[in-house]
């Protein structure tokens, strides 16, 4: 890339009378190939406008400051590359910008407080309640080897920047969901030998707000630039929950029907499988749900008739195959991989 | 007026770990820092934390290493008692869940580090620093200490000659608040952001270090500029030392390894001011590529970078588009750490300043001397802000602490009119604070860096005049009070700015070349004159004063200063 001016859209805000208003400020930056977002940012805030407010540190995208909305997804200022949001790049999984604009915002999923500031309270206040340390108890090891740690080490990448919690969608829905980073730290704790009480922790997290709150879109894997990968801790964390025999809930229980319904009929029973994993009651309250559904023609045959693949012996297949080589999700850390952005 | 036992400002690994001594003890203990916890910079620290952990090591020996790595101006009761506790601290570390990588029989990891006779760095991959800071962060939670999250240094307060506590700017809403304490420890890292190259944080700053000198605490060996030897060639990132511990080579335009020439032992692992002025040296020779050399990894192949430098593979591909596997990294020497600071007894206490603790970077205790050795930094951050916290609750419960300072509630009015001051400036006629950092930085890199001259070092103090003037008349856009970022960065650069003064004087006044200190017109170490350290102090018109303070030794016949050779 050669030297050139780039427009940088900015997303800027003040609180006015307890209310944020927000407009977007554009600022012509002189950039080159290592240009960074955060390089671009500074240069602003030092030679055109004092104003710009931003968090930024370690420039090496260690400490986690510098998280914001960079065109379309969370990322670290200090680790995007201008040219890269403008060319695109497959490797970092960018598509190149739209009109050739660089636009920055604020992280979503969480209040601002200026410009691109946001307040980093909420999420950290969920970390702590999953009480992320170490603890004494009955499940506690202290016999570690060279391996002890290979489930821990990519969790334990995390820098808590909150690009996951910013661009999580069941936070959208839930904004009481702990969001991915919680839950990637938890498992940090339940995958460490040392932790006394394993068990206990699959608990609590298998209650509301927890690990059964993540619907599994993929977009945390996507936004994490140390490629921690935390969707795939929660999946890790869900299935040593069913393990330890805690399926007493909506989430374990619907995992469970849906596994059922595959194995038995090749295909999912949709309004069986609500009645299973909500109860009668809860399947009631879903009713309006389930009308628009129908309006809609979402609403598939309700009865189990008719309803069966053709090769279910090829389905059965695949269930022995897995019973037999389970798969390990990805959260061992043998390469940190490129990361998003 | 908030009130607690003992304050410390700065949440990185030195702060926490004293924090964490003030809790367990039962006191009132709180913590400030600028920025949240986890995004100190201790987390930027790779490579790892030396301790004689191993049986067939000795703490004596690493002590040994760290007397001579500092060039002999190290102060030896300091060292002792920093190798002699490492062991103990690193498995406290292990022992609150740090996750230290493993040898098969699940014993602590150790790997090579330079100038070291022994491998006794323990790591956590690539990522020791944030690992640690990590658990210490989850036994802060632990323990519910009190941390003042994004609180910024405005001035250390005294009652007389004792700190008294210190007013702090809360920088989400801009108000003032004024803190009593019965025990401050400054735990705010280096200032290397003095240097146009540097791999340090944009916060690191000195701000403790620079209001401590203010509060009448004296500074020690701030001539003492540690160059990394491999920084990232463009953004002057760290690339550790921990990857010449697993077998790099340095190289040069052609292609061939050159520290034979320089260290024929040690080779890349000889000391690191000796690596930096060796590449320096070649660069200046013209065996570089736009101002760097080469590291070179490709020989470990690529199952041992994808398993030990991961973080080190990804910061070259993400900020030099270079990926280790196929192609040498570009790097050159980069201002990386400061070995002077707030000069401290062995416990941490300032002797000037009743009441006033540092440690960490912040502190001059002075374990590092003339040169630090790698991997002694973090070790320096659990070892004294274990044994400072534990003297700050001592000093609290049985000594001078006990009684209460008092504070002054003119010492809010007087930081709250400076703040005026500042956004009453007008952008006409003013001094941009971006051009100021940047001539100052670039003529600290120059004339006050790698290698340094009379005539150099004057140079760079025509530019502290300079930026000393231009402060006067600095003006900030951002006249609000709501996380004021500009007027934050305006007093920064005042702090870096009191730093370069000290620094250069303190340069100026050692003739001699030692450790750190390379002066092409002294060339010559000077054992006879400068086995001592400068002190500088600030007096209440700002005036700087250089003293000496003897270099403390122990009665040990093998630290006697001998030639370093690596």
């Amino acid at each position: 890339m050669q030297e050139q001016t780039v427009t940088f859209r900015i997303l800027r805000g003040t609180i006015v009378n307890d209310k944020l208003v927000q407009r977007t400020q554009d600022f012509e930056v002189p950039c080159d190939a290592t240009t960074t977002v955060l390089h671009a940012l500074e240069w602003i805030k030092g030679e055109i406008d004092g104003t710009l407010t931003f968090r930024r540190s370690c420039r090496a995208s260690i400490c986690g400051s510098c998280g914001m909305y960079i065109n379309g997804r969370s990322r670290l200022a200090c680790k995007t590359k201008v040219n890269d949001i403008l060319a695109g790049n497959v490797a970092k999984n960018i598509a190149p910008a739209k009109d050739g604009v660089i636009e920055v915002g604020p992280q979503r999923n969480q209040p601002v407080l200026k410009d691109l500031v946001v307040d980093i309270e909420p999420f950290y206040a969920k970390v702590k309640t999953l009480d992320p340390f170490v603890q004494d108890g009955p499940e506690k090891d202290e016999h570690v080897t060279k391996d002890s740690f290979s489930q821990v080490n990519m969790v334990s990448n995390c820098i808590m920047c909150g690009a996951c919690y910013s661009d999580c969608t069941a936070m959208v829905e839930n904004p009481d969901f702990f969001g991915p980073a919680a839950l990637a730290k938890a498992y940090r704790f339940v995958a460490d030998p040392r932790e006394g009480n394993k068990t206990e922790r699959l608990k609590e997290l298998s209650e509301k707000n927890g690990i059964w709150d993540c619907t599994r879109c993929n977009m945390c894997i996507d936004a994490c630039p140390k490629g921690v990968a935390p969707m795939e801790a929660i999946v890790k964390l869900r299935s040593l929950a069913m393990e330890a025999g805690i399926t007493d809930n909506r989430g374990a229980k619907h995992a469970m029907v849906f596994k059922d319904d595959i194995a038995t009929w090749g295909v999912l029973n949709e309004p069986f499988m609500l009645l299973k994993t909500a109860g009668v009651v809860g399947a009631l309250g879903q009713l309006g749900n389930a009308l628009n559904l129908a309006k809609v023609g979402k609403i598939p045959n309700p009865f189990p008739f008719d309803h069966k693949v053709d090769k279910l012996d090829e389905v059965k297949a695949i269930y022995r195959e897995l019973q037999e080589n389970p798969i390990d999700v990805r959260t061992r850390s043998d390469d940190s991989g490129p990361g998003a952005g | 007026m908030i009130q607690h036992d003992i304050l410390i400002i700065g949440a990185g690994l030195a702060g926490m770990r004293a924090a964490f001594e003030g809790i367990s003890a039962g006191l009132d203990t709180a913590v400030v820092s600028k920025i949240h916890p986890l995004r100190s910079h201790s987390c930027a620290a790779q490579g790892g934390v030396n301790a004689a952990i191993n049986p067939k090591d000795d703490w004596r020996h690493h002590a040994y290493d760290t007397v001579k790595g500092a060039d002999y101006v190290g102060d030896q009761d300091s060292i002792d008692l920093m190798c002699s506790e490492a062991p103990q601290a690193v498995l406290d570390m292990d022992a609150m869940g740090c996750p230290f990588s493993r040898e098969e029989d699940g014993t602590i990891a150790q790997r090579a580090f330079g100038g070291q006779n022994f491998p006794r760095t323990a790591y956590a991959a690539d990522r020791t620093g944030h690992a640690m800071l990590h658990t210490l962060w989850e036994q802060a939670i632990k323990l519910g200490t009190k941390v003042y999250d994004e609180y910024f240094l405005m001035k250390i307060t005294t009652d007389g000659g004792r700190a008294s506590g210190a007013i702090v700017m809360d920088v989400k809403t801009g108000k003032l608040h004024q803190i009593n304490a019965k025990a401050v420890c400054i735990a705010t890292g280096g200032y290397g952001r003095l240097f146009a190259s540097n791999t340090n944080a944009m916060t690191n700053t000195g701000d403790g270090l620079a209001h401590a000198m203010r509060a009448g605490a004296a500074a020690a060996d701030l001539e003492f500029v540690q160059f990394h030897p491999t920084g990232l060639r463009n953004s002057g990132i760290l690339i550790s030392e921990g990857v010449r511990g697993e077998g790099a080579y340095l190289i040069g335009k052609d292609g061939q390894r050159f520290m034979q020439k320089y260290a024929p032992n040690k080779l890349e692992l000889a000391s690191r001011d000796v690596v930096s002025r060796s590449m320096t040296t070649e660069i200046m020779n013209g065996n570089g590529v736009n101002g760097g050399v080469f590291l070179d990894v490709r020989h470990l192949g690529r199952d041992l970078i994808l398993e030990r430098l991961p973080q080190i593979r990804q910061l070259s591909i993400d900020f030099e588009g270079v990926d280790p596997i196929d192609q040498p990294i570009p790097v050159r020497p980069t201002c990386h750490y400061t070995m002077g600071g707030i000069r401290t007894n062995k416990m941490g206490q300032s002797e000037q300043l009743q009441g006033l603790f540092a440690a960490g970077e912040a502190a001059c205790v002075s374990v590092h001397g003339a040169n630090r050795l790698g991997a002694n930094s973090l070790l320096e951050t659990i070892v004294f802000g274990k044994i400072t916290g534990k003297d700050m609750v001592d000093f609290v419960t049985n000594r001078e602490g006990r009684e209460r300072p008092k504070s002054d509630a003119g010492d809010v009015q007087e930081v709250s009119a400076q703040i005026a001051q500042l956004k009453a400036r007008p952008r006409e006629g003013g001094a941009k604070q971006s051009d100021i950092r940047k001539y100052l930085t670039e003529a600290m890199q120059e004339y006050c860096g790698v290698f340094r001259s009379a005539e150099g070092l004057a140079q760079a103090m025509d530019a502290v005049n300079r930026a000393k003037a231009d402060m006067q008349k600095v003006f900030v856009d951002d006249k609000t009070d709501a996380f004021n970022t500009d007027v934050i960065t305006a007093l920064e650069l005042g702090n870096l700015v009191l730093l370069a003064e000290a620094t250069v004087m303190a340069a100026i006044e050692r003739t001699e070349s030692r450790g750190a200190q390379s002066r092409i017109d002294y060339p010559k170490r000077d054992d006879a004159n400068w086995i001592v350290h400068i002190t500088s102090t600030v007096d209440p018109n700002g005036k700087l004063t250089l003293g000496r303070d003897a270099v403390r030794t122990v009665d040990n016949p093998q630290y006697a200063p001998a030639e370093r050779v690596y």
